[in-house]
């Protein structure tokens, strides 16, 4: 099976995570950048499948240069080859343009099988372009999985929402995001990060996928971040000196917030 | 000389450190530490190659460059990682390879690289006890130019209770003559080299856990970092470490190339390295007050490390002569020409 499997270099968790003064765009200077957790994950699932299977994990991303630090681990943790789209134009690009590039960076990937994505990154936790990849492919899109397995050319998938646990089906090719419940993705070995530095980087320009360097980046996003600012400090809270009523004081509290 | 680590040595060493943070090192060493060895992350390093790293190709190893070998012991210092792992990853593979003898090197590298298997070693004088002897296989003993199976006859204790030592009596001879004498010094090379690096790794996680806790406690109304005394200290601290890394890295450079003062720059590094990983112990310790000495909390598995370390594979006096002995030497030569 040839799986796809998108990939996000985002700024670590740990690290204070800022939005640039001048056009309120992520600082990438600023913080760490890491290969998302949760495409760890999804580059884990489909390393297993293709243990499983035989076939090809192809790698994509779309993102600065430095981006080619998130793919190499990707490919140092097994998968096969990558397409990177790298372009200035692309700066400051909404959901809907990075699905669609993604959608025409995908379409150079031969034969592929099957899409998989992290159901949402850490830094812009809009969890939306799996679904936007998979209307622009015209593909079935299964989202949230946390369990996935394969009948043929059906693909089985445990969903889990905040509503509860469903069980779908697709039939291949189709678009699968995966959540944080999926595996325990592997560490890259020594063997691994050797090998990752022969396997195949295609990198491309939005030029090369057939998209006008103008529908894509900041001038041409359906959203705008008009002002941003810092999460305010938390404040001290209350504080109940036990003087033989603290118990009371505490309930009093809590029935006042509502929560008992 | 380019000191700079390629992207890729960057990359195994987060990998070792990502691998370590999440497996409770500090749990396993206090385990360790109370006679319940476990080889279970052992197994896990093997996975990522760190087992193979010294051995050839032919032997189901990956034949890496000592560098590598210093980047991954310097992360295993960095975590207080226990067992073996100088002697199994980096000393008994030397010894082997270096003997040139097809069925010792057969019968023990294969299991050593894929990490089924550890290997300890005793090597008097320098190295008089074997370490985690009997989870070991093969326990290996040099003596005088001739190389034994052991087996261990007394438990002993050490400063750094993770350290499980065992007197040993040599149990069958393997390999005897020059051939031996020759190996057995570059295996001493490559295991001082080890330890020099792990003793960086665990001074740099020392520095750090100094550093943080100087920032988090508070006296006299203000971080105790904010006090330019402990500043001072916590720099000298990283001025000694960053003194000491290339020294380490020279000697593994020294060592790949087989240069003709390799055993002098890997004795320089263990000299350098462990003063400057005795000093992140002592100040890491005073930074911490009373805290740092009390058994629950981890502070105390580096500093007891880092004690143990600096006399393991040759004490500073020991590596200074070997310096001092070569300086001279190379002098000598000199004047004859």
């Amino acid at each position: 099976m040839n799986i796809v499997v998108l990939v996000k270099q985002v700024p670590d968790t740990w690290s204070e995570r800022k939005l640039t003064d001048a056009d309120h765009t992520l600082d990438r200077e600023a913080a760490d950048a890491v290969l998302d957790e949760i495409n760890e994950r999804a580059v884990e699932e489909a390393l297993r499948i293709k243990e499983a299977q035989g076939g090809e994990v192809t790698v994509v991303s779309m993102g600065p240069d430095r981006a080619t630090d998130a793919i190499r681990k990707a490919l140092s943790m097994g998968a096969d080859k990558a397409v990177h789209v790298s372009d200035e134009a692309l700066h400051g690009s909404d959901a809907v343009q990075t699905a669609r590039v993604l959608a025409k960076a995908i379409g150079t990937v031969e034969g592929y099988d099957l899409i998989l994505a992290g159901n949402e990154a850490t830094d812009g936790r809009a969890g939306a372009v799996p679904a936007m990849i998979a209307e622009l492919l015209g593909l079935p899109q299964l989202t949230q999985a946390r369990k996935v397995s394969f009948d043929g050319s059906t693909v089985t998938v445990e969903r889990e929402t905040e509503e509860g646990l469903t069980t779908v089906q697709a039939s291949l090719p189709a678009v699968v995001s995966v959540t944080e419940k999926i595996n325990e993705p592997r560490y890259p070995s020594f063997k691994g990060i050797m090998a990752a530095k022969k396997k195949p980087v295609n990198t491309v320009t939005v030029a090369d996928l057939g998209i006008d360097a103008g529908e894509v980046g900041l001038a041409g996003a359906l959203t705008t971040v008009l002002e941003a600012a810092p999460k305010p400090p938390r404040t001290a809270g209350e504080r109940v000196e036990d003087d033989g009523t603290g118990g009371t004081k505490i309930a009093e509290y809590l029935v006042g917030q509502k929560l008992i | 000389m380019k000191f700079t680590l390629s992207p890729e040595q960057r990359q195994f060493a987060a990998s070792i450190g990502d691998l370590l943070s999440g497996s409770d090192v500090p749990g396993l060493a206090r385990r360790w530490g109370a006679g319940q060895p476990d080889l279970a992350t052992w197994r896990r390093l093997a996975d990522l190659g760190v087992t193979g790293l010294a051995v050839p190709e032919r032997w189901d190893g990956l034949a890496a460059h000592p560098v590598d070998l210093v980047v991954a012991f310097e992360e295993l210092g960095r975590h207080a990682v226990p067992g073996p792992l100088v002697e199994s990853v980096a000393a008994v593979p030397t010894l082997l390879v270096e003997l040139g003898d097809d069925a010792l090197a057969g019968r023990w590298l294969p299991a050593l690289s894929a990490g089924t298997t550890v290997a300890t070693l005793a090597a008097p004088p320098h190295l008089p006890y074997a370490l985690d002897a009997d989870l070991a296989d093969p326990v290996l003993l040099v003596v005088d130019g001739t190389l034994s199976l052991a087996r261990t006859t007394t438990a002993l204790s050490s400063v750094d209770a993770t350290r499980r030592l065992f007197a040993v009596d040599g149990a069958g001879v393997l390999a005897s003559g020059p051939a031996v004498t020759a190996a057995a010094g570059r295996a001493f090379d490559a295991g001082t080299l080890a330890c020099a690096a792990q003793l960086v790794g665990a001074g740099q996680a020392l520095l750090e856990r100094a550093t943080d806790y100087a920032k988090q406690r508070s006296q006299f109304g203000r971080p105790i970092g904010a006090f330019q005394a402990v500043k001072h200290q916590l720099a000298d601290v990283l001025v000694g470490l960053e003194l000491a890394r290339p020294l380490v890295y020279g000697a593994a450079v020294a060592v790949a190339d087989r240069s003709a003062t390799a055993g002098r720059d890997c004795s320089a590094a263990k000299v350098a390295a462990g003063r400057a990983a005795y000093q992140a112990a002592r100040t890491a310790l005073q930074v911490h007050g009373a805290v740092g000495y009390t058994q629950e909390y981890d502070l105390g598995l580096w500093l007891t490390k880092v004690r143990a370390l600096l006399s393991a594979w040759g004490t500073a006096t020991t590596h200074r002569a070997r310096v001092a002995a070569a300086l001279r030497d190379a002098a000598t030569t000199a004047a004859r020409r």
